[in-house]
C-alpha cells in the first residue's frame, strides 16, 4: 500500500463565497505580513539609532577631555589652567562603594520579602504589602534625597553611626568622624530606592518555580523554611540575579538623591562613615557651572565613564545569566 | 526645620503671603492671587513690613471694577519707565531663572507687583546663578539673575545682555555651637584655616586668640560649603583671597575667585542655601556660609567678620547697607564690593544682577519687563529690609534706571524715553 503525502491530499471543496474569502485572506496575509515586518524593523532601527546617536554624541563632546589627558582621565581626571580637576578615580570608587552598600543592604531584605510575599504571606496581606512596596518606586528621587537629608541624616549622625563605631571587629569599615552625610547613608538611601525592583522581580521569579519542586521537598520531610531555602530560592536564582543586575544599574546611575546625602567630598573615603562623591553626584554638581570647552568636555567624559560602567555591569550580568541558563537547560 | 517648613507651607497655602517658604528646593512660583486688597496682607507672619506697601505705579487698578482705566497699550513705545501700561489684555506670565540667594526677595517683590498690577505674574526658578546665566544666554527665559555678573561684554544668542543691579544682600557665616552665642569673632586667616582643614577644633588657639573672653568647647569643626556653584561661595572666596594669606592663595584655591568652591576635599558639601542651612541646623559644631536672608529666617548665630578697617562686624541690614554705600563706580565690569572700606561695613556683601536682553524681539514683552524691573529697583526696594536685604543706594538705583533705558525693540529703537 502506497503512503500518501500531505501534498497529495486534494484540498477540500469550497463554496464560491468561501473560495473568494479564502483568496482575499491569502492576498492580505502577504502584504500584512510585509507591513508587520517593516514595522518591526523600523522600530528596532529607530531604537538602535537613538541609542547609538546618544553614545556617539557623548563620545564626540568628551573627546576634548580624553584628548587632553588620555587614558589617565579614568583615574586622575582632567587638569586645566584654572585648576578644575575632576578626580574621576575617586568618583568611580565612590560609585562602586555606594552601589555595593546598597546591594548588600537591599538584596537580603528584598529577596526575603519576596519569599515572604510569595510563599508565606496570607493572601489578604500579600496584595496590599506588595502595593506599598511598589509605591516606594513611585517616589521621585529628589524626594527620597530630601527625606534622606532631613530625616535619616540626623538619625544616622546621632544614633546609627556612633553605634556602628562601637561594634568590635568592624573598625576598619566604621571609624572616623561621622556627621551624617556619608557613603553609608548614600548606600542606605540607594537601597531604599532599589528595594521595589528587587522585591517585584524576585517575587515573580519565586512564583515561577514549579510546584512539583516544592511538593518534592515537602515529601522528603522538609520544613517550610527548608522548602524555601533548598527548593524554591535555588530554582529562582536566575530570576533573582536578573533582578539584582537591574537594581545595580539603577543604583549606579542615581544622581540627585546621592548628591544630597553623600557630603560631596572629593577625597578617598577612609571609612564608610566618611563623606565622598560618586560619578552621578559629581556630574549634577558641576554641570551647571562648567565653562564650555575643556571643562564641559570633562563633565561629559564623566558621563561616558558612568555609561561605560553601567553598560559593563549590564552586559556582564546578561552574559553570566545566559551561561547559567544554558547550563541549566543542558542539565534539565 | 521640618516644622518651620510645614508651618511655612500652611501659612503660604492659607494666606498666600510671600514669606520666603523653604518648601521647594529648586522651584518656586508666584502667580496671581485672588485677593485684591491693597493694604498690608493679613498674616504677614514672621517679618514686620518695613512700610505699608504703596500701590505701586499711579493709576493702579481698583479692586473690584473691571472697567479699565485709560492706560496706554504696552506695545506703545517711547513712554516713561515709571508709567503704567495696560497689562490686562493679554496678561503676562514671565519666566525667570537664576540665583538661589535672591529668591526670598523676588518672591515677595513679585507678589507685591502682582497685587498692584494683576496682569503680570512672574515664575522664578531659583536653581542657581549659573543656571540663570546659561538659560538667559540660550534665551529660554525672559530674564535671568546672577550674583556675579557675566563678564563684559555680555552676550547671548539674541544679542547683548543688559545687567541690572536689583538687590543688595550679604553672606552670613553661620555656626551651630551650643553654649556659644552670636558674634564669635573670625577673620580671614582663621576662616581659611577652617576651610583648608587645618583648624579642626573650636577651641583652637587661633580662634581663642580672637575671642579672649569666650569659653570655647572642644567640639570638632564641621565646615559646610556649597556643592553647587554659588554667589555666596564667590564672595567668601574673594574675601579669603584678600585676607586669608598665602595659605589660601597658594593652595588649590588660587588667586581668582570662583563661584565653584575651590577646596572640595574638606568638609561637607550641600546643595543650595537651604541644604547648607539645614545641615548647620542639625549638626553641632558646623560652620557654613548662607545668604543673610536665610540665616535670619532660621535664626542662626552668625560670626562677626573682620573688615578692611579692622573692626569685627556682624551681618545686619545696616552693615550691608554700609557696604553697598561704598560702591561709588558700580557697573557690571566693576561689581566687587567684598572687603570694602569703612568701619561699619560688613565685608561679605554683593549686589544681585538681573540679566535681560537689550534687544527685545517682542516689543510688548520688553516694555513689561522694563517697567517690572524699574518698579523692583525703586518702589520694590521697600520690601528688601524686612527680609534681610538692604535697599539699593541711590546711585545704584540710578544705574539700574539708566541701564533699563537702553532697552530696544527688534528694530533698534529705544523702548523708553525717560
Amino acid at each position: 500500500m502506497s503512503t500518501t503525502l500531505l501534498e497529495e491530499v486534494p484540498p477540500p471543496r469550497l463554496t464560491p463565497i468561501e473560495g473568494v474569502k479564502e483568496g482575499l485572506q491569502r492576498r492580505w496575509a502577504r502584504p500584512g505580513g510585509r507591513a508587520y515586518a517593516v514595522l518591526r524593523w523600523t522600530g528596532a532601527t529607530v531604537f538602535a539609532v537613538i541609542v547609538l546617536g546618544l553614545v556617539v554624541s557623548l563620545l564626540a563632546s568628551s573627546s576634548q577631555a580624553f584628548g587632553h589627558s588620555g587614558l589617565s582621565f579614568l583615574w586622575s581626571g582632567t587638569y586645566n589652567a584654572t585648576k578644575d580637576i575632576y578626580p574621576t578615580g575617586i568618583f568611580i570608587i565612590g560609585t562602586l562603594i555606594t552601589t555595593a552598600v546598597a546591594i548588600i543592604l537591599a538584596v537580603p531584605i528584598g529577596v526575603g520579602t519576596a519569599a515572604f510575599l510569595s510563599e508565606l504571606a496570607p493572601k489578604w496581606l500579600a496584595g496590599p504589602l506588595s502595593v506599598l512596596i511598589d509605591l516606594i518606586a513611585a517616589v521621585p528621587s529628589i524626594v527620597v534625597g530630601l527625606w534622606g537629608l532631613l530625616v535619616l541624616s540626623p538619625v544616622f549622625a546621632r544614633h546609627v553611626e556612633p553605634f556602628l563605631k562601637k561594634i568590635p571587629g568592624l573598625e576598619w569599615f566604621f571609624h572616623g568622624p561621622a556627621y551624617g552625610p556619608s557613603m553609608l547613608l548614600a548606600g542606605t538611601v540607594l537601597a531604599v530606592m532599589i528595594l521595589p525592583t528587587i522585591v517585584a522581580l524576585s517575587r515573580t521569579a519565586l512564583q515561577g518555580v514549579a510546584n512539583e519542586d516544592r511538593e518534592a521537598a515537602r515529601a522528603l520531610g522538609a520544613t517550610r523554611w527548608q522548602v524555601v531555602r533548598t527548593a524554591v530560592v535555588p530554582g529562582a536564582r536566575t530570576g533573582i540575579e536578573a533582578a539584582v543586575i537591574l537594581a545595580m544599574g539603577r543604583a549606579l546611575g542615581e544622581t540627585i538623591a546621592v548628591a544630597m546625602v553623600i557630603g560631596n567630598n572629593n577625597a578617598l573615603p577612609h571609612s564608610l562613615l566618611a563623606p565622598g562623591a560618586t560619578l552621578g553626584s559629581a556630574i549634577i554638581n558641576n554641570f551647571g557651572e562648567a565653562n564650555p570647552g575643556l571643562d564641559r568636555s570633562s563633565i561629559i567624559g564623566l558621563v561616558v565613564v558612568l555609561l561605560a560602567i553601567t553598560a559593563l555591569v549590564n552586559v556582564g550580568g546578561q552574559l553570566l545569566l545566559r551561561r547559567r541558563l544554558r547550563a541549566e537547560g543542558a542539565v534539565a | 526645620m521640618l516644622c518651620l517648613g510645614a508651618v511655612a507651607l500652611v501659612a503660604a497655602a492659607c494666606s498666600s503671603t510671600p514669606t520666603a517658604v523653604k518648601k521647594k528646593v529648586h522651584k518656586t512660583s508666584t502667580s496671581s492671587t485672588t485677593t485684591s486688597t491693597t493694604a498690608a496682607p493679613a498674616g504677614a507672619t514672621t517679618t514686620t513690613a518695613a512700610a505699608a506697601p504703596t500701590t505701586a505705579p499711579p493709576a493702579a487698578h481698583t479692586a473690584t471694577t473691571t472697567a479699565p482705566k485709560a492706560t496706554t497699550a504696552c506695545s506703545t513705545t517711547g513712554g516713561a519707565l515709571s508709567a503704567t501700561c495696560d497689562t490686562q489684555s493679554p496678561s503676562f506670565k514671565l519666566a525667570g531663572a537664576g540665583a538661589n540667594s535672591i529668591q526670598p526677595f523676588f518672591t515677595r517683590v513679585f507678589y507685591y507687583y502682582n497685587q498692584a498690577d494683576k496682569g503680570v505674574s512672574v515664575n522664578y526658578s531659583p536653581a542657581g546663578s549659573s543656571v540663570g546665566v546659561t538659560d538667559i544666554q540660550q534665551n529660554t527665559v525672559n530674564f535671568g539673575d546672577s550674583e556675579i555678573p557675566i563678564k563684559t561684554p555680555a552676550t547671548g544668542t539674541a544679542g547683548n545682555i543688559l545687567q541690572v543691579p536689583v538687590d543688595l544682600g550679604g553672606v552670613a557665616i553661620s555656626y551651630n555651637l551650643p553654649g556659644v552665642g552670636a558674634g564669635l569673632k573670625l577673620d580671614g586667616p582663621t576662616l581659611a584655616g577652617i576651610y583648608l582643614g587645618k583648624i579642626t577644633k573650636w577651641n583652637d588657639a587661633a580662634i581663642a586668640a580672637l575671642n579672649p573672653g569666650t569659653n570655647l568647647p572642644s567640639t570638632t569643626i564641621v565646615p559646610v560649603r556649597r556643592a553647587d556653584s554659588s554667589g555666596p561661595g564667590y564672595d567668601l572666596d574673594q574675601y579669603l583671597i584678600d585676607t586669608g594669606g598665602a595659605q589660601w592663595t597658594g593652595s588649590a584655591a588660587g588667586t581668582a575667585a570662583s563661584t565653584k568652591w575651590p577646596i572640595t576635599n574638606v568638609g561637607i558639601g550641600e546643595q543650595l542655601n537651604t541644604g547648607v542651612a539645614g545641615f548647620i541646623q542639625q549638626t553641632a559644631g558646623a560652620i557654613g556660609y548662607v545668604e543673610y536672608a536665610y540665616s535670619l529666617q532660621a535664626s542662626f548665630t552668625n560670626a562677626a567678620l573682620k573688615n578692611a578697617a579692622g573692626s569685627f562686624v556682624k551681618p545686619s541690614q545696616s552693615a550691608i547697607a554700609a557696604a553697598g554705600a561704598q560702591a561709588a563706580n558700580l557697573s557690571a565690569a566693576n561689581f566687587n564690593i567684598v572687603n570694602g572700606p569703612g568701619a561699619a561695613t560688613y565685608p561679605l556683601a554683593n549686589f544681585s544682577w538681573t540679566l535681560i536682553y537689550q534687544k527685545q524681539a517682542n516689543t510688548t514683552l520688553g516694555v513689561v519687563l522694563g517697567k517690572l524691573f524699574d518698579w523692583v529697583t525703586t518702589t520694590g526696594q521697600q520690601q528688601a529690609a524686612a527680609l534681610g536685604y538692604s535697599p539699593l543706594p541711590a546711585n545704584v538705583s540710578a544705574l539700574a534706571h539708566q541701564t533699563l533705558l537702553t532697552l530696544q525693540n527688534a528694530a533698534g529703537q529705544a523702548l523708553f524715553s525717560s
